[in-house]
């Protein structure tokens, strides 16, 4: 099943494979350093964030602790004064109520002047408020409206020691704030004086500083890091929490720090998700941006291989039709590339291959016609031979013996031409054929001529085209010897892996104007001369290859030479000769 | 093709770092932490700056940065650092005058503290023919000087008056105070429009007073708080005619037709007035917008006289004053001429014109709400205390602490005679 299912993916993968490699190595070429120098960029940046990060919201919250430790231990130091400045036996003037004689007032006076020079430009108030209500400092606090400050309702009736208020708008003054007026937030001490010794005991001592740069602090710190700030007292009361609802979780980034003035604790909550927002974003960036370039690299990739590939395929779908046989097709040369010169050397071997088959095609189409004619002209060679036998028997009987010999003679010539079934014979065998046909001449012209044969007999074995030598000989008895009167000469050599044959005679020879075309294919022949030398040349050249062949040497009155040059070949037992086809 | 693809891998890739390389840059400056670090003052380049120190607030404070404004606009190239030290006036200036590093110029009132700090001005005053001196309230000079040396400008100064409700008095049919009128007519008044009922007074009584403001009293009942060279409180201060012009805001507390504003606990009188429940309160020319803001229909009235007395003023001045230490003197005063010119003082709407020809022009005087302050500015040409002598800022202690005790039930003439005894220790 699953092989059924991958057969066409397979198929399809490497009928696309070129595509899909291309594309596969473009996208690792792009997105493995694309990858890694994102992934470490990211790794290393964020790395350098979140410590950064880490370390400055340390640092922060440290800064928070030391102002609001800074502000605490002002506060405490201030009430210390005026506490160490009540226990002078010298103030024992100060009573709990409205003061009403000169001296009175005096000491009054006195301890606010001392107030007064206390006071720094932080500090909202300083105020001593007496059990009875009467109240030491600026003329501007209205006591019976403490009780709007929460924690001071909650103090007992009889406090001592510190009370720390937190931070609460300042609203216990002698004006009402004024509609849409904003009081100022202040950050409160209460702390008892109950001493057995000195002035006011049971009074309290209020400090109140302004606390609107710390709570901009906070703000501040709270906005850069979106971290949730909480102050809280030794009790674990909430003093001081940020706006905005919080869920504390374990996985928060916790900075906590303790303020030594008043033990209270100072501790900023940041959910994991912000603390590592810097970097989330960072590797968002990156990813988006590695998503970005792979799907551009893959686009291009894309676009690139698919073109290559195209081309690919155009130039195989070509090959394929020129396999079905349509030697017309061509392929687009598109550019001057790789794949462009591949294209041209197609065409030009498509091209080469069409002409070739052209020319096959002719051959076969003239060896046909060849056969055909030869078929036509055959006779039946039984019946010939026959006849001829049975003439030659007749001569004998009758004692006519040159007749019998001349009849031999010529059947043993037409049995070497009818002969077809063999187009390669071996040399000796045209050799033999060539002695009939010179017994005929013999008979016919009388022995007026010679004949000079040098062959070795290792060299008649090697085959040479059937009826090559023949029409050479009858040229030269028709054409250059007059009435049979000549030498002919002829000689084999061994020249290595060729063989040469020279065949001389001392006739006419040939005019050379009729020499030059001797050989030329296709020339329009006047009469029937130099048909047997062409013939001769094409049927070497088609056996063995158009580097051999015939060549003629001639000069009028002077005889001819034709030399023939063909390979060595030896004849196969089935009586063909492996060679050109 | 091939070499354009890996050109743009390459720019890919750069992308990609680039973006890194700002997420990282970006969040670090997220998280580093604002330096708010703003350098105060100096002066830098070419500019010249002038630093010019003021006790004022909230709309005075506003009238003298525009006017700083105007004179950075006449004098291209130069720049005026109003620095608004409020409250903590005294103490800032006495920091820069000990670090010798102060302001250029400066709010001024209290020359005997600070006249060895200050630049004398007479030369200034002298040479230069455009400030036009004579233009000047002539009286106003005499706050400035000490040994008979100027060291300050008036920019702005009020007298006292009796500011009254129209509205209480038609509602009890009560003629309405016309000047020349007496503490008799005074207490009368006062008492007629006293209804407890409705918790409205006739009369608002600091709970502590500044000496200062009374001493336009204490003239007027024929005394003074010291002896005019400066050397006796005995007999002066504590003096039968001092007593009984205290002693009246005393009785006025006493017999409920008087109610103590400003102390603990209390309201502040313009509060009171504000919300229509004093028919009359005695000031200088400060609240006036405030009540005509809170929609009080009010009249003014010079101050009572005692019988067969003159009544007499008290000036309260703001001068402008040049540090000895200042290193650009002519710049300042420069400055300085331009916060007394005709154009600067049509500006300054929150106290009086010191020009008489801005007073003519602009017809001030002639202001039903407004004369009486000029009424009070030509009865104004007693000396007061705190320049006669050095020390007088001790001796006041003991007397603020008397008036005191005096407004809260004590008898004005034991309670004098005290604070003298313990007073005189200072003069010798």
């Amino acid at each position: 099943m699953l092989k059924l299912l991958l057969k066409p993916f397979s198929a399809r993968l490497s009928y696309q494979s070129i595509r899909t490699k291309l594309l596969v190595c473009f996208l690792i070429v792009t997105v493995i350093p694309l990858l890694s120098v994102g992934a470490l960029s990211y790794y290393q940046s964020a790395k350098a964030i979140d410590s950064q990060f880490g370390k400055y919201g340390e640092n922060a919250v440290a800064q928070l602790q030391q102002q609001t430790n800074a502000y605490l231990t002002r506060m405490s130091q201030t009430a210390a004064t005026i506490y160490s400045y009540l226990l002078d036996p010298a103030r024992s003037g100060l009573g709990d109520r409205s003061p009403g004689t000169y001296r009175e007032i005096l000491d009054k006076n006195n301890f606010e002047n001392f107030l007064k020079a206390l006071k720094t430009e932080r500090n909202a108030g300083i105020y001593i408020i007496a059990k009875s209500g009467y109240y030491y400092g600026e003329n501007n606090l209205d006591a019976a409206k403490l009780d709007r400050i929460p924690a001071w309702r909650a103090m007992p009736d009889d406090p001592t020691g510190d009370h720390w208020l937190g931070f609460y708008p300042q609203n216990h003054g002698i004006k009402d704030p004024e509609e849409g007026e904003r009081l100022p937030v202040v950050l409160g001490l209460a702390e008892s004086i109950n001493n057995p010794y000195g002035a006011l005991r049971g009074s309290v001592i209020l400090i109140e500083e302004n606390a609107e740069d710390l709570l901009r602090m906070f703000e501040l710190f709270e906005s850069d890091t979106q971290a949730h700030l909480t102050i809280a007292d030794s009790q674990g009361r909430v003093v001081y929490e940020t706006a905005s609802e919080y869920e504390a979780r374990d996985s928060d980034i916790v900075w906590h720090k303790d303020i030594e003035a008043n033990d209270w604790t100072i501790e900023a909550r940041l959910p994991a998700k912000s603390f590592y927002r810097s970097s989330g974003l960072i590797r968002s960036n990156t990813v988006i941006a590695a998503v970005a370039s792979t799907l551009l690299a893959f686009a291009l990739a894309y676009l690139f291989s698919s073109r290559f590939t195209a081309r690919i395929r155009r130039l195989k779908d070509s090959m394929q039709k020129v396999s079905f046989g349509m030697l017309q097709t061509r392929t687009k040369v598109e550019a001057k590339d790789e794949l462009g010169s591949l294209d041209v050397s197609f065409n030009n071997m498509v091209g080469g291959i069409e002409s070739l088959i052209r020319e096959v095609e002719t051959n076969e189409r003239q060896k046909k016609d060849a056969e055909l004619r030869a078929f036509h002209y055959q006779i039946n060679p039984h019946l010939l031979f026959n006849t001829l036998n049975s003439i030659q028997w007749k001569a004998r009987l009758q004692g006519a013996e040159d007749i019998r010999q001349m009849l031999y003679h010529l059947t043993m010539v037409l049995e070497g031409n009818l002969d077809i079934s063999q187009e390669l014979v071996p040399l000796g065998r045209e050799l033999r054929i060539i002695e009939h046909f010179l017994k005929i001449q013999e008979v016919r012209y009388g022995p007026v001529f010679r004949y000079e044969l040098e062959c070795d007999e290792a060299l008649k074995k090697y085959p040479i085209p059937r009826m090559t030598l023949q029409p050479l000989f009858e040229n030269i008895f028709f054409h250059g010897f007059e009435d049979g009167e000549g030498t002919i000469r002829l000689a084999v050599e061994d020249e290595g892996t060729l063989l040469r044959l020279e065949l001389t005679d001392n006739g006419a020879g040939i005019p050379p104007d009729k020499l030059q075309k001797l050989l030329l294919p296709g020339e329009k022949r006047k009469g029937r001369g130099g048909l047997g030398l062409r013939n001769a040349d094409q049927k070497i050249k088609l056996h063995f290859g158009v580097q051999y062949g015939l060549t003629v040497k001639s000069a009028p009155g002077e005889g001819t030479t034709i030399f023939i040059k063909w390979p060595k070949k030896e004849e196969n037992p089935h009586g063909h000769v492996d060679g050109n086809d | 093709m091939k070499k354009k693809s890996s050109a743009l891998l390459l720019s890919a890739t750069m992308i990609v770092s680039l973006l890194t390389a700002c997420g990282g840059g970006g969040d670090k400056a997220d998280n580093s932490q604002p330096s708010a670090t703003s350098s105060s003052g100096g002066s830098s380049g070419g500019t010249k700056t002038v630093r010019f120190a003021t006790w004022d607030t909230g709309d005075a404070l506003k009238i003298q940065q525009d006017i700083a404004k105007k004179f950075e606009e006449s004098n291209p190239g130069t720049k005026v650092q109003v620095e608004a030290y409020a409250d903590g006036f005294d103490q800032k200036l006495a920091a820069g005058f000990g670090a010798t590093n102060p302001p250029d110029v400066m709010y001024m009132w209290d020359f005997p503290t600070y006249h060895q700090s200050l630049e004398p001005l007479d030369d200034y005053a002298s040479k230069d023919a455009s400030l036009n001196i004579d233009d000047f309230y002539s009286g106003l000079f005499n706050y400035g000087k000490i040994d008979g040396k100027l060291y300050g400008i008036p920019v702005g100064f009020t007298t006292r008056v009796v500011y009254y409700n129209k509205k209480l008095f038609d509602e009890a049919q009560v003629p309405y105070p016309q000047d020349g009128w007496t503490w008799d007519d005074f207490k009368d008044i006062a008492a007629k429009l006293t209804d407890k009922g409705k918790k409205q007074y006739g009369f608002g009584v600091r709970a502590s007073n500044d000496t200062y403001d009374l001493q336009g009293f204490v003239w007027s009942n024929g005394s003074s708080f010291i002896s005019e060279d400066g050397k006796t409180i005995e007999g002066y201060m504590n003096s039968p005619e001092t007593a009984e012009a205290i002693q009246i805001f005393g009785d006025l507390v006493k017999n409920g037709s008087g109610v103590l504003v400003g102390g603990k606990g209390q309201q502040s009188g313009e509060d009171i007035f504000k919300a229509g429940k004093l028919a009359m309160w005695e000031s200088g020319i400060w609240p006036l917008a405030g009540f005509k803001e809170a929609g009080i229909d009010i009249g003014t009235v010079e101050m009572p006289a005692f019988p067969g007395k003159p009544v007499k003023g008290i000036i309260a001045e703001s001068a402008l004053s040049i540090a000895k230490d200042s290193k650009q003197k002519d710049l300042a005063w420069e400055f300085v001429k331009f916060f007394v010119s005709n154009e600067a003082i049509k500006m300054r709407t929150a106290d009086l014109p010191v020009r008489v020809s801005v007073v003519n022009e602009l017809k001030v005087d002639q202001d039903p709400l407004y004369k009486p302050f000029y009424t009070m500015l030509e009865r104004s040409d007693n000396t007061p205390a705190f320049l006669l002598n050095a020390k007088w800022n001790e001796v006041n202690r003991h007397l603020s602490a008397a008036i005191e005790a005096v407004v809260h039930g004590a008898s004005a003439q034991e309670t004098l005679n005290e604070a003298v005894k313990d007073g005189v220790r200072y003069l010798k």
